[in-house]
């Protein structure tokens, strides 16, 4: 497996960003809904300072993602598709990448709205994106928490069309973005 | 040693005693005829900031009511007094929810500890300006806080004014200001910045 993707399958920089950025989600729900259930406190500032560091480490990851993937060929999906299902697949795809940076952006804006700077993992403090606003910040709280069961819909979808073509159409799909050899049969194409 | 050496030397030591007499006097005399003014705080006109690292990053908040009671000149800045009282209730960091956490018991404690107090009776003209030497009691923790400052004087529509400006920087913990979980300083910063830009006005003593 190359660094690069070729027509065929995800080469090893686009598996791996595929992957952190899996982890680092969960890493986010869990620290979202941690935070959630605690008052006030210095318990409560750290797993957001840290929810706010991961989302800010995902927003670069996914700039970094989308830059690989522009100046890379996209492995093609199997020509047994039908055209809904290819349109589906085109349209979850894109929707993962608009929410990959509309997650974070909104966290951020949210925080800049609330008049809470940034800081990534203590190291440097982001610059404010909007002025404090306070009904800014609630509408944005709103956008956030929303844009979150957007992407819960969506990453669902996207499992369940991966294992689809992994256990029904036994294809390379979900191979192809795992370190594993292609699949001798099954792949038509 | 003879006669007159030791007349001589009686005037000398006379003359010197008279001299330094005089000196003292002169001094005690400028001491006491410099004006010293009496100043007091024009609220509208006046800050009194706070600067903290909350997760990070840079915060900052502002007392909005507080006192200044101050008595100085420039020429003679040892005769310096400067009286501050601040409502610890009138913090204001521009969000509700972390001024009602500030005003809790594990911080400013506002319940117990309405009021914190500066009193600074000793003063010193420095390279920049003037440095105040006092006492702050903060959450009923009394401290030695030097405070360096500007001052300039004016006279604006026939009153006399004063401006002063300065900054320093506490450490919290040093107070108490921070009990429980907010001993830890990883989210809420040890060093606060304090600053402050008043407008005086000469008031009767």
């Amino acid at each position: 497996m190359g660094l690069r993707n070729t027509t065929e399958r995800w080469g090893a920089v686009s598996q791996l960003l595929h992957w952190l950025i899996v982890g680092l989600l969960i890493v986010q729900v869990t620290l979202a809904e941690m935070a959630d259930e605690l008052p006030v406190g210095v318990k409560k500032l750290t797993i957001l300072a840290r929810h706010k560091s991961f989302g800010i480490t995902i927003l670069a990851l996914a700039l970094l993602r989308l830059a690989w993937r522009l100046r890379n060929p996209t492995p093609l999906l199997p020509g047994t598709l039908k055209p809904y299902e290819r349109a589906l697949a085109r349209i979850t795809h894109v929707m993962l990448y608009v929410l990959l940076f509309a997650m974070p952006l909104s966290g951020w804006t949210m925080s800049s709205a609330r008049g809470f700077p940034v800081s990534w993992f203590h190291l440097f403090q982001l610059p404010d994106l909007v002025p404090k606003n306070k009904a800014l910040y609630e509408a944005l709280l709103t956008t956030h928490g929303t844009l979150a069961a957007v992407l819960a819909v969506v990453v669902a979808l996207h499992v369940a069309g991966a294992l689809k073509h992994h256990f029904i159409h036994k294809d390379d799909v979900l191979r192809r973005m795992l370190p594993l050899p292609p699949a001798t049969s099954g792949t038509r194409r | 040693m003879t006669r007159r050496a030791s007349r001589t030397a009686g005037w000398g030591l006379a003359a010197a005693a008279a001299g330094i007499a005089a000196w003292a006097w002169l001094g005690a005399s400028a001491a006491g005829t410099a004006p010293v003014a009496h100043y007091v705080l024009d609220p509208a006109k006046s800050s009194l900031e706070f600067a903290f690292d909350q997760a990070g990053a840079q915060n900052k908040g502002k007392f909005t009511r507080f006192a200044v009671s101050f008595d100085f000149s420039p020429e003679n800045p040892a005769a310096g007094r400067l009286e501050v009282t601040v409502e610890m209730s009138s913090a204001d960091t521009g969000d509700q929810e972390r001024d009602d956490t500030l005003r809790g018991a594990d911080l400013f404690a506002v319940a117990k500890f309405p009021q914190s107090h500066y009193t600074a009776t000793q003063f010193a003209k420095t390279a920049t300006g003037y440095e105040a030497v006092g006492k702050l009691t903060l959450r009923g923790v009394t401290r030695d806080v030097r405070v360096p400052f500007t001052f300039r004087n004016a006279t604006e529509n026939g009153v006399a004014v004063g401006y002063m400006s300065g900054k320093t920087t506490l450490r919290r913990l040093d107070f108490g200001v921070g009990q429980g979980d907010w001993k830890a300083t990883d989210q809420l910063g040890n060093d606060v910045g304090v600053s402050f830009a008043l407008r005086l006005a000469a008031a009767a003593h």
